[in-house]
């Protein structure tokens, strides 16, 4: 009985403790919590959910940074919350039929898939709890806007920068990332539409896809730049449509040492591929502006929830980037935002 | 009636620190939430909706680790049945079909697995691990390594937050039947004795081995029907989907008072440890928890419930 009732102290002292705590610690902005956003007492205020596909990457990080932004601008609240485990799908439902069933005034959500995520946001719509939807789309209408990358824009960046350094004539190979990834479709088609509006170009190569990894990528595209007779000068310029993809590409080059024998633009950005960039391998690449995704999310949301129309598609931009113009206090603050000045890390 | 007064006598039912530990966990989210959100009547319905998956898993997993083993495979099975109920639903099969076949398969397995620790004494731990990695392995090359998107056809509305859906009875009655199965037959005396003392009750005449085979093919039968209600939820096969579950389960039925040297536990206190679990989880959302709180709150909890399991064990054998 003694013992009972000790355990039952302890559980609650300890409980108490890190439950308490948490709050408290996020009085200045902690991760996790914007402000006092996850414990604000009832005061009106509005409350905006912001979840991610997870919290670990530097693109979440950014996206976080955007985030927290917007709702010092716009003076809200936000809470932010991921799936415990990094793209974890049924975590991530189980957090929107959370904070629907809490009622918080709206919910900024990154699905991790387009289909399975379509009941929780039509639960958010009956419950009057308007949904945007940012990063990647989802299928059905119930949700009040999509804020993201126009990737087919995105990749015909890349298609007129690949344009412009081969002057207007060659042959353009594109190893693909996956079959039904929408996001990298719409920029490999961009890529192509630029290709295809010069004469002078021609694709010998369109139908090979990398896969989900770095290494398959790699193995594609060796096999690729070999059934192409690359060696022999009949390749000029690649494009690849996403991370993996594009340092795949990098090491089939570099391990056949055909890195910068002809012109390469890649798609998203990490520190190898940025090395590669100021080496000369990677001609270029195209990347996308998290930090402004996650501010246009939450901006767009609490317009909406203060009664302002907001367009169906909303474009973050994304930006093509050289080694040229790598320096630039703009491009900086695309691929380094200031995260310690918002997430005051 | 009797067998459970004296079971009173002996010492307080295995549930009741569960239980307690549910309350207080409870009544602290309710406090500290803002705007007392945690008392609102769907927020009920939610926890209980997440709770059916979890649950239903412990319900299986109580009766393994009553026998003195253990069952790794849990997550990866889930995901399997996620994967061949969307398959089957893909291709055109009905939906009792689809979750007749799935639910066969989880059973199959766990035959599998029972007949390698029951029949050929291998080690639970080890058949589990690898199970675990070749369920995974299969259910990824099954969905050609992506999510597999089908009409769920009406299966998206089993399991739902709200009283309506069947889901949430279908799980109580699990864990109502479970409860009797262990509780008040033969087979669940003889899971008991086996995960109590093995040679004593093979010196007894029980066939050991019978009742492990028995017992994984229930659990990962139950891992089955939990895979159907997490389908229902996705309303995609999800090949990636419930990777370390078996570690949450594991931990509901620890917390629920069932000692991993077997021989004990109770599937009363493994739904309240399922409950539990699943109350951190929301309040960590309510309150915008970072993931490594509430990673630190979940672990702290199960060295407390431990911790005070152990201290009762030693009081009542002293």
């Amino acid at each position: 009985m003694k013992m009972r009732a000790l355990g039952a102290v302890v559980t609650f002292s300890i409980l108490g403790g890190l439950l308490l705590g948490c709050p408290k610690d996020s009085s200045k902005p902690a991760p996790g919590t914007d402000g006092e956003g996850g414990a604000a007492p009832s005061n009106g205020r509005i409350k905006i959910a912001v979840i991610p596909k997870g919290t670990t990457h530097e693109f979440w990080k950014s996206v976080h940074a955007g985030a927290v932004k917007a709702s010092r601008e716009v003076d809200v609240d936000i809470v932010w919350k991921g799936p415990l485990k990094e793209d974890d799908l049924k975590a991530q439902v189980d957090v929107v039929s959370t904070f629907v069933a809490q009622g918080v005034s709206g919910i900024v959500l990154a699905p991790l898939n387009d289909t399975a995520l379509r009941a929780p946001v039509k639960q958010a719509a009956q419950a009057k709890i308007p949904v945007v939807v940012f990063d990647s789309d989802l299928q059905g209408d119930d949700h009040v806007s999509f804020v993201a990358t126009d990737n087919v824009a995105a990749g015909k960046l890349a298609g007129d920068h690949v344009s412009k350094l081969l002057n207007d004539k060659g042959n353009v190979v594109v190893l693909r990332y996956q079959e039904g990834s929408a996001s990298t479709q719409n920029r490999e088609k961009g890529f192509l539409d630029a290709v295809k509006a010069k004469p002078g170009l021609k694709v010998v190569s369109d139908n090979q896809y990398g896969g989900a990894t770095t290494e398959s990528a790699f193995a594609k595209g060796e096999s690729l730049l070999l059934a192409q007779k690359a060696e022999t000068g009949a390749v000029n310029g690649i494009f690849t449509p996403n991370e993996s993809t594009t340092f795949g590409m990098l090491l089939a080059l570099r391990k056949s040492n055909m890195h910068k024998k002809m012109k390469f633009v890649g798609f998203d950005a990490s520190d190898k591929l940025v090395g590669a960039l100021k080496e000369g391998d990677v001609d270029g690449l195209v990347v996308q502006n998290p930090f402004n995704m996650g501010y246009l999310a939450v901006k767009t949301m609490a317009d909406h929830l203060r009664g302002k129309k907001v367009d169906k598609r909303i474009d973050t931009g994304a930006r093509l980037v050289t080694k040229d113009n790598l320096e630039d206090p703009a491009v900086k603050e695309v691929m380094q935002p200031d995260l310690k000045k918002w997430l005051g890390e | 009636m009797s067998a459970l007064a004296s079971l009173r006598t002996m010492r307080r039912p295995a549930w009741l620190g569960p239980f307690v530990a549910l309350l207080v966990v409870y009544t602290i989210f309710a406090i500290i939430t803002p705007e007392h959100s945690f008392l609102r009547s769907q927020i009920f319905l939610t926890m209980a909706r997440q709770s059916v998956v979890l649950a239903i898993c412990a319900l299986g997993m109580t009766l393994v680790i009553v026998t003195g083993g253990i069952d790794l495979s849990t997550g990866s099975l889930v995901a399997l049945t996620t994967v061949v109920v969307a398959k089957m639903l893909k291709g055109g099969s009905s939906p009792v079909v689809a979750v007749a076949t799935a639910v066969a398969v989880a059973t199959a397995v766990g035959a599998f697995v029972g007949v390698c620790v029951g029949r050929f004494r291998l080690m639970p731990f080890v058949v589990t691990l690898g199970t675990m990695a070749v369920l995974r392995g299969s259910a990824i090359g099954l969905a050609s390594e992506q999510k597999i998107d089908c009409d769920p056809r009406g299966l998206d509305h089993l399991l739902e937050a709200s009283l309506s859906a069947p889901g949430i009875w279908i799980a109580l009655a699990l864990a109502a039947l479970v409860a009797i199965v262990l509780g008040y037959t033969r087979f669940g005396r003889h899971v008991f004795a086996v995960g109590s003392n093995e040679a004593a009750a093979r010196l007894c005449g029980i066939d050991a081995g019978r009742v492990k085979i028995l017992v994984y093919a229930i659990s990962s039968l139950l891992a089955g029907i939990a895979g159907v209600m997490e389908f229902s939820t996705l309303t995609v096969g999800d090949p990636t989907d419930s990777v370390g579950l078996e570690l949450d389960v594991i931990a509901a039925v620890v917390i629920g008072g069932a000692p991993l040297a077997g021989g004990e536990g109770s599937v009363l206190g493994s739904v309240f440890g399922a409950l539990l679990i699943i109350v951190i989880r929301t309040g960590a959302v309510h309150m915008g928890m970072p993931s490594w709180v509430q990673y630190i709150v979940t672990g702290v909890i199960i060295f407390v419930a431990v911790a005070v399991d152990s201290a009762r064990r030693r009081r009542t054998r002293s």
